[in-house]
């Protein structure tokens, strides 16, 4: 055999946990998204309200129902990170309009709950409603949009998110154009500024246990956020070894290749902006069921940068990354009283230096730094070597070792500390 | 129909109006986008920033009773003069700390900073300044009296930004059209990398690119304030996107289709507002920007590029 100079292999790490540290992000991110991980974090998750409420009754910590309120707050930024990280972080599409289909599955739940239009829809119904409208404004935006560079594409559906917003205002009185009135003259759909009050919270069946009570509102809307969570996670992570899964990575990494294999691009990011309306909207329903009303100040611009903070900091395409990151962005101004003020400024700033300093964010597996040329393909995300989509998640069988095996045969170059 | 034709006059005039606010800004956008391929989405936020300046210099000659200091037209000039330059500078700092770092990153990365820098510049203002709107002390620097040509009303501050703004411009297509530094720029536009071949020093016709696209949209913030006579820190937002919807209508990148894109954007938008439904005015822009990008991604006076949809 022709000797080759090669570099040292690096020794091997005597303790697992060292392992998966020298792995870098897509180890961690790998050994995150284990089910033996991500069920006990959901269950702990679960378990949070009594925990607090413990440390209420026994440690004399003041804020009781806050606390809660602060794990919904969270629960609800996690979904939407997710929503907003499988459309930019999974299929590298910039939707800066993401707040407006918040917006769409608050008001249309909205309206076929409350007495804005005398409609009182039932949960499930309700649901059918939310899905159909956000599948329907998806395609309404998806279809023109996606067929546009990412650029444009961002600056399309910053101006479908103002447009909705103008809706939301003006749409308290019947619409006006060239001086003929369009409905009955009180017709008011949206409240305008006003927004939509009184709006009906969930009627969950009797049998359910531990959320009929006085007082227990935040805790139920807790749950129920947790559980959509843990639905899109669960989703997310079975995706990513179908089919569409495997296509949504590939145009990520380079869309001119994907096409020449053959991939569908328009048709894979339609499903990823899709997805991503779906699950935006449903977070929207049940926010609005929550705090009882579809309010438009809830949905502004800024909203949507604070969302796209959260799943910057923690990695644009990790799934831990971004509930980290909603965790992290909705805790900070609680533990910081000071902040509260400054909290854009700071948030705004980490979000600059990060995307300077380290745009892979804390467990990213999609990298945006600068890169060699590859001649030709200058779209969108492009990724340094990563884990292969087929590799990235091992089944639960597979023990700690092996996984740390194989990804640590697959994460390249081999870390720069080992000479 | 002469009360119809009277209208349409008079929608026409003030569309030409914040047409011209409109072009002002969207060159910003587009000699950024010419040179960087990058959307500097803190532009907006950089001409509200301007308008801000103006208003503290008003506020610092004018006294409380509403006595200007200073001869009132020295006033508007030190307002202009200090809010080009700051909001120039403000630019090239932007420029230098934000976009430069990443500049050879992959598209997404410095958008996603510029919405960051959008952000950084409203909130500091929002909470160092005022997050209220700030009256601008205009009454005694800019006459009241409205002017009349014909049956169409004018106000002095509306034909002050229709005239510095296109006077502006017109400099501003001398200097890129007709100087050696300008070729440069033009140079460096359509091929940075031969551009650096030929000698020039890339690095300089960018700095120089955001100083006079910020310095304009520092102008057009205190033309905006003399106008409305108050600014707010949200300002620079919806200005900015509907400003960078001229720049696309005029073919982004096009200097001379900015210009035209802004006046044509002000008029179908007045017009639209005017005849079809006042409450949507804003809404058509959008719906503009959205048509011209599905329809024709190059823009009105663009050259189609096969990359550039």
């Amino acid at each position: 055999m022709i000797p080759v100079s090669r570099p040292a292999e690096p020794e091997e790490p005597v303790h697992s946990l060292q392992r998966l540290w020298r792995g870098g992000p897509a180890a961690w991110n790998a050994a995150l998204t284990l089910p033996q991980v991500l069920i006990p974090f959901f269950l702990l998750a679960a378990t949070a309200p009594f925990i607090t409420q413990y440390f209420v009754d026994n440690y004399g910590w003041t804020g009781g129902e806050f606390w809660v309120r602060i794990l919904t707050t969270c629960a609800m930024y996690a979904c939407l990170a997710l929503a907003l990280n499988l459309v930019v972080g999974y299929a590298g599409l910039l939707n800066l309009g993401f707040i407006a289909f918040f917006a769409i599955g608050s008001y249309a739940y909205a309206l076929v709950a409350s007495d804005q239009l005398n409609h009182h829809f039932a949960l499930l119904p309700a649901l059918a409603t939310v899905v159909l409208v956000s599948i329907g404004f998806a395609l309404l935006v998806g279809v023109p949009a996606l067929r546009l560079r990412g650029d444009y594409l961002a600056i399309l559906t910053l101006a479908f998110g103002l447009i909705m917003r103008e809706l939301t205002l003006d749409l308290d009185r019947p619409p006006t154009l060239f001086g003929h009135q369009f409905g009955p003259d009180g017709l008011n759909i949206t409240g305008g500024t006003e927004g939509i009050h009184l709006v009906d919270p969930f009627r969950l069946p009797q049998w359910v246990p531990l959320v009929h009570g006085v007082g227990l509102q935040s805790r139920t809307y807790y749950w129920i956020f947790l559980g959509f969570l843990a639905v899109i996670v669960f989703t997310l992570l079975r995706w990513r070894h179908t089919r569409t899964g495997r296509a949504w990575i590939a145009i990520r990494e380079d869309e001119l290749a994907a096409r020449a294999m053959g991939v569908n691009v328009f048709k894979y990011r339609l499903l990823a902006f899709g997805a991503s309306s779906v699950a935006a909207g449903i977070t929207g329903m049940i926010d609005a069921a929550y705090i009882h009303n579809a309010f438009p100040g809830n949905y502004d611009i800024q909203q949507t940068v604070l969302v796209f903070i959260m799943i910057i900091l923690g990695g644009l395409g990790s799934i831990p990354g971004a509930i980290i990151g909603a965790v992290l962005v909705t805790v900070l101004p609680f533990l910081l009283q000071q902040l509260v003020l400054y909290k854009y400024v700071v948030f705004s700033l980490l979000l600059i230096l990060v995307m300077i300093f380290r745009p892979e964010g804390l467990l990213g597996t999609v990298s945006i730094r600068p890169r060699a040329s590859l001649g030709g393909t200058v779209e969108l995300l492009t990724a340094e070597p990563e884990t292969p989509p087929d590799a990235s998640i091992p089944t639960l069988g597979e023990s700690a070792a092996e996984l740390e095996a194989a990804t640590g045969a697959i994460v390249e170059p081999p870390p720069p500390e080992q000479q | 129909m002469e009360h119809f034709l009277g209208l349409f006059a008079q929608y026409l005039v003030n569309g030409l109006e914040t047409g011209s606010l409109y072009a002002l800004i969207a060159l910003g956008y587009t000699l950024v986008y010419g040179i960087l391929e990058m959307l500097n989405f803190a532009h907006g936020d950089v001409f509200m920033v301007g308008g801000f300046l103006g208003a503290g210099v008003a506020g610092v000659l004018v006294s409380q009773s509403g006595v200007a200091l200073l001869p009132a037209p020295l006033v508007v000039l030190l307002m202009m003069v200090v809010a080009m330059a700051g909001a120039g500078l403000l630019g090239v700092g932007i420029e230098r700390f934000a976009y430069r770092p990443l500049r050879n990153a992959n598209r997404l990365a410095p958008l996603i900073t510029a919405v960051g820098v959008s952000l950084l510049l409203e909130s500091v203002v929002q909470v160092q300044v005022s997050p209220a709107p700030v009256t601008v002390r205009s009454d005694p620097l800019i006459p009241l009296t409205v002017l009349r040509l014909g049956g169409i009303t004018v106000p002095p501050s509306s034909l002050l930004l229709f005239v510095v703004a296109i006077a502006l411009m017109a400099a501003l297509d001398r200097f890129i059209f007709a100087t050696r530094f300008g070729s440069a720029m033009r140079a460096t536009a359509q091929d940075r990398e031969a551009a650096t071949f030929m000698g020039i020093d890339v690095d300089r016709i960018i700095v120089v690119t955001f100083l006079i696209g910020s310095a304009l949209a520092g102008m057009g913030g205190v033309l905006y304030g003399l106008q409305f006579a108050t600014v707010n820190f949200f300002m620079g937002y919806l200005l900015g996107i509907k400003a960078f919807t001229a720049a696309v209508i005029g073919g982004i990148g096009n200097v001379r289709g900015a210009m035209a894109g802004g006046l044509v954007l002000g008029v179908l938008e007045n017009l639209g507002g005017g005849f079809v439904s006042t409450a949507f005015q804003d809404s058509f822009a959008f719906l503009a920007l959205i048509l011209v990008l599905m329809l024709r991604p190059q823009g009105l006076f663009g050259q189609a590029q096969a990359d550039r949809a």
